[in-house]
């Protein structure tokens, strides 16, 4: 099960991207670590900046609503990637077959993915409006009840989840998509002559082949969703109250609303920390090289 | 029932619930597509769609704002460097860590996929005052870099699993011929994950594309691209939301000619890659 | 394979190059004058205003060579890239426009205006051209640092449609016993807002719910009006001074004037205001306007009461009359490097000529006798109201932390006006958590 052998140097391979990396990536992320132990207002005019060791931290344990940010954070991710991943599936599953117009259908539900995500904020918020709002008034027709969509903590929590599942499933799907396209046919249509259930087929056979795409889009998924940010805020601005000050919306205040980078800083060194147990466990189990080599290897 | 006539029926079932889903899902889009050509007022009184309500006066403000066009510009100028970036210098990286064999490799990854997860918003910072003490602020190269920061990790963690799945016989046979580890990696490997390249290419340009805060931050009136610009558009205090449906469509269409064109590679790509089992 | 890639390339290619040829399309005049050439940066917030005067630049680059780049972004955005970019020795903009609240912050990095340079082609502004009221905006620890540039502060409107409606006229005096008009007070805004509500024709009153600057200054104007201030300055530091008692008042007269408000008035920002007001066919009666945005409300294509609207000062309360002010004042960085072309730029827009311009564009600049100019009265019927209102004008509390603040004040304002929380304990807990910032901070 060994890859290539080890003859020549990875080094000139890798050293681009560590440049890059290094620069506008890692460098920053140090340069945050420093400022986290420092009282350091975003404007120079701000006060003097000055190093006060781990009471950034210290703050930062102690402040409920760092504490409900992650929690709503987690919460997001936990709602809507899971059901982004099970409408991906289905419709994956659903299409996995030619019919006319198939290739343009799934290229317009790939729309969303492409939509800018400050507009797309937007336009949800004008859509769940009352009174002129589209949608709302399309869910009135249907016999809901009428609702301020965004001025309630749960309905704007929800609408904030509805959002991101509208506009990132379609990118579930396409990953998906691809997947089963890569199942050979054969497999799939021996298991139908067989007459086994639909489930039992999902199960057994598709499910597992399908296991390390649906992996590879859990992971970008979670990723970006870490990440969330600009179509939250045009939204809802983290409202009403707290209710959908995300984690990054929590963070943007921290840095540009109080102007506390020092805070802000804080915060990402505590993600970062978050981000590793993450990948050294759950990762690691799932998708260490040596698992993909096998995999490559059986083929 | 016959086999055939089943999978007859259940194709046209099938089409039909993929038009019903396509409905509800491009509803938003549709919206935004036909209030740019309504005017604000028409859009805001809530009033039903008429065929006598369409102005192309929005498309024409569109066309006419300089500053938008020019950071429309920008944006496609940006993503596509920033992914031709990406892409080539990832690729490399990804070539580096799965066909080589060195200590700390696994370790090397997970980092390119931690650092990754960050906000953006607790870098920026940094990056600003990198970026103006060597003079890159506010310009094309500077904001390209900017987001290869995030387009190299992704680009690395996406063709992983294209790099790993290719057979090592190909490797050895071209090593018994003598072939150096650079004319490996582009004469044998790059051709054969070419389909994972395009997906990265598609995920990159989004990202790029999509992307907001580095733009406010790092760039001025000289490179910002179009999302900041748009976001004008949307306004604290003042409304044009008439032209701000026509910038989206406007923003759009590159995109979904550039979908369209490339899901011929796209689906193949991600189905010949490793990303399966 | 080969040939559709190719195509998209050329595809892609042509779009940027059309892009570019749009944003290249027009050049700036040919200058006449023998004056080196020089360009500025400028930042600038994102309304009418700016736009009105970026279209009179070829004007001044044409009089003195020098090319003025605007940025302009909305204004949260302006205050964090101010705050990024503005050092003691680094600046990339020559001129920043800085919203009142944020003079504090800035203050130690700004050129005071005592030392601007005496422009070449434009008069030095004169301080005494800006109403008063308005003057200390641009001010901090009594130096001047920047010029205010817009009259921006509370405004009333009316609907002049509704209270000129003879049937509304005579049901009203029926049920009230006095005549409909402009209310002068806040129980006469309750119970015309009622009447107009209740009978289905109108919402009564159109709150903002939206961004936390803009909920401090609803908070500041029922306090105000309730004879309660918030933050004083009082022995050499800041303290929370709101009586408890009043502020109970303000927050519960504000809480019924939300029931009278529109559906979704608990999240009601600027844009979703100009849409109950302006695109709604029922509309509202009668609510506040920043001056700055009074273009859109008047534009016959954005608004379907554009003509119909009575401005005046805001009604008065129980204990006082407040228009809270929300004024920009512009200013130069010490650190920028074009001082000289900065300030001539700054003199030119604050000139009578350019003042004169903007008001015809229906935009509000700070000089008074452009404001107070009888000539347009008629057609800017904003203008004397706007001159009213100077006279109660009063100003959001100024300091570092104000972000903080804001968002406690926001918080659970909202909270007790939408009945989520017992209006007393509402300010309660606004005094002690704002009592909390300030200690932290050392005041």
């Amino acid at each position: 099960m060994k890859g290539a052998g080890g003859h020549g140097s990875p080094v000139p391979f890798l050293l681009p991207a560590l440049l890059i990396v290094f620069a506008v990536l890692i460098f920053p992320i140090i340069f945050s670590f420093v400022v986290s132990l420092f009282d350091w207002p975003l404007s120079a005019g701000g006060g003097s900046r000055r190093f006060i060791g781990a009471s950034n931290y210290v703050d930062l344990v102690k402040d409920k609503e760092f504490w409900n940010s992650l929690k709503l954070q987690l919460g997001f991710i936990f709602i809507a990637i899971p059901l982004e991943l099970v409408l991906g599936l289905a419709a994956a599953l659903l299409l996995n077959r030619e019919f006319q117009g198939g290739r343009v259908i799934r290229a317009l539900i790939l729309l969303p993915v492409f939509f800018l995500p400050v507009v797309s904020g937007m336009t949800w918020r004008f859509m769940l409006q009352p009174r002129y709002g589209a949608l709302n008034n399309f869910l009135l027709a249907l016999g809901a009840p009428e609702i301020t969509w965004l001025g309630d903590p749960t309905f704007a929590y929800a609408a904030i989840i509805i959002q991101d599942i509208w506009r990132m499933w379609p990118f579930v799907f396409m990953l998906l998509y691809a997947g089963l396209a890569g199942i050979s046919t054969d497999i799939l249509e021996a298991a139908e002559i067989d007459g086994a259930h639909f489930s039992k087929r999902l199960f057994s056979i598709i499910l597992p082949l399908l296991y390390p795409t649906i992996l590879t889009a859990l992971l970008l998924r979670i990723i970006d969703a870490l990440r969330i940010f600009s179509e939250v805020y045009v939204m809802t601005e983290g409202g009403p109250g707290m209710a959908t000050t995300l984690f990054s919306l929590y963070t943007h205040r921290q840095a540009f609303g109080y102007m506390k980078v020092g805070m802000a800083s804080a915060m990402a060194i505590f993600l970062l920390v978050i981000s590793i147990v993450f990948a050294v466990t759950l990762v690691r189990k799932n998708m260490s090289l040596e698992k993909l080599e096998e995999r490559g290897g059986d083929r | 029932m016959k086999l055939a006539t089943k999978r007859k029926t259940i194709t046209m079932a099938v089409a039909f619930f993929a038009i019903a889903v396509l409905l509800v899902e491009l509803y938003p889009i549709v919206i935004t597509l036909l209030n740019g050509f309504r005017t604000d007022l028409v859009i805001l009184s809530g009033q039903k769609f008429s065929l006598k309500q369409l102005t192309t006066t929005s498309y024409a403000l569109v066309f006419k704002n300089r500053l938008l066009m020019k950071a429309m510009g920008n944006s496609i100028i940006v993503g596509i460097f920033s992914t031709a970036l990406s892409v080539g210098v990832g690729a490399m990286a990804a070539y580096g860590i799965s066909r080589f064999r060195f200590r700390g490799r696994n370790a090397l990854a997970y980092s390119f996929l931690v650092f990754r997860m960050l906000p953006q918003m607790s870098l920026v910072v940094a990056l600003y005052l990198m970026f103006r003490s060597i003079g890159l602020r506010d310009t094309i190269f500077g904001i390209t870099l900017a987001h290869s920061s995030f387009n190299v990790p992704y680009v690395i963690w996406m063709l992983i699993p294209f790099f790993t799945a290719v057979d090592k016989s190909y490797e050895e046979a071209a090593m018994v011929d003598g072939c150096s580890r650079w004319k490996l990696f582009h004469m044998v490997f790059l051709p054969l994950v070419a389909p994972g390249l395009v997906v990265a290419a598609v995920f990159s340009f989004i990202n790029s594309w999509n992307e907001f805060l580095y733009a406010l931050i790092l760039t001025g009136v000289n490179a910002r691209t179009a999302p900041v610009a748009i976001s004008s558009l949307i306004g604290g205090d003042t409304l044009t939301w008439g032209q701000m449906c026509a910038a989206s469509t406007v923003m759009l269409m590159p995109v979904f000619v550039f979908t369209l064109a490339m899901q011929k590679f796209l689906i193949r790509g991600i189905a010949a890659g490793g990303v399966k089992g | 394979m080969m040939k559709s890639k190719v195509m998209l390339f050329v595809i892609v290619l042509l779009a940027v190059s059309a892009m570019a040829a749009f944003a290249n399309g027009e050049k700036a005049p040919a200058t006449a004058a023998a004056m080196p050439q020089r360009t500025i940066n400028v930042l600038l917030w994102d309304d009418p205003y700016p736009k009105a005067l970026m279209a009179m630049l070829p004007e001044f680059t044409a009089a003195t060579n020098i090319t003025v780049n605007i940025e302009m972004l909305q204004p949260p955005q302006v205050l964090t890239k101010t705050a990024i970019s503005v050092t003691n020795t680094t600046t990339d903009y020559d001129v920043v426009g800085i919203d009142e609240g944020n003079v504090p912050v800035f203050a130690s990095l700004l050129l005071p205006f005592d030392s601007w340079y005496k422009g070449t082609v434009y008069p030095k502004t004169d301080p005494k051209s800006v109403t008063p009221k308005m003057y200390s905006i641009g001010t901090w620890n009594g130096v001047q640092l920047g010029v205010p540039i817009n009259g921006n502060l509370y405004v009333w409107m009316t609907r002049k449609d509704l209270i000129e409606n003879p049937t509304y006229m005579s049901q009203f005096k029926a049920k009230y016993g006095y005549a409909l008009g402009v209310p002068k007070t806040f129980k006469e805004l309750l119970e015309m807002g009622t009447f107009f509500n209740e009978n289905g024709i109108a919402a009564g009153f159109g709150p903002f719910n939206g961004g936390p600057a803009g909920v401090l200054s609803e908070a500041v104007f029922m306090w105000e009006s309730y004879g309660t201030k918030f933050i004083d300055f009082t022995g050499g530091t800041f303290k929370v001074v709101l009586d408890e008692d009043k502020a109970v008042e303000g927050m519960e007269f504000y809480k019924k004037l939300m029931t009278i408000s529109p559906k979704g008035a608990e999240t009601m920002a600027h844009v979703e205001r100009q849409a109950a007001f302006a695109a709604d066919p029922k509309g509202v009666f009668s609510m506040f306007i920043w001056p700055a945005q009074i273009a859109a409300y008047e534009d016959p294509t954005k608004s379907l009461v554009a003509g119909k609207i009575a401005y005046s000062a805001p009604p008065a309360g129980p204990r006082g009359q407040a228009a809270v002010t929300g004024a920009w004042a512009i200013a130069i960085p010490k650190a920028s490097k074009n001082q000289e072309a900065a300030a001539e730029f700054i003199y030119w827009w604050s000139s009578k000529a350019i003042a004169d311009k903007l008001v015809q564009a229906n935009t509000i600049p700070a000089r008074t006798e452009t404001l107070t100019n009888p000539a347009y009265a008629s057609s800017k019927p904003w203008l004397p109201a706007l001159a009213d209102s100077m006279k109660v004008a009063a100003s959001r509390p100024r300091f570092k932390e104000i972000g903080q603040v804001q968002d406690v004040v926001k918080k659970y304002w909202i909270m007790g006006i939408t009945g989520a929380m017992p209006t007393r304990d509402a300010v309660r807990a606004i005094v002690k958590e704002t009592n909390d910032i300030l200690q932290k901070a050392g005041y």
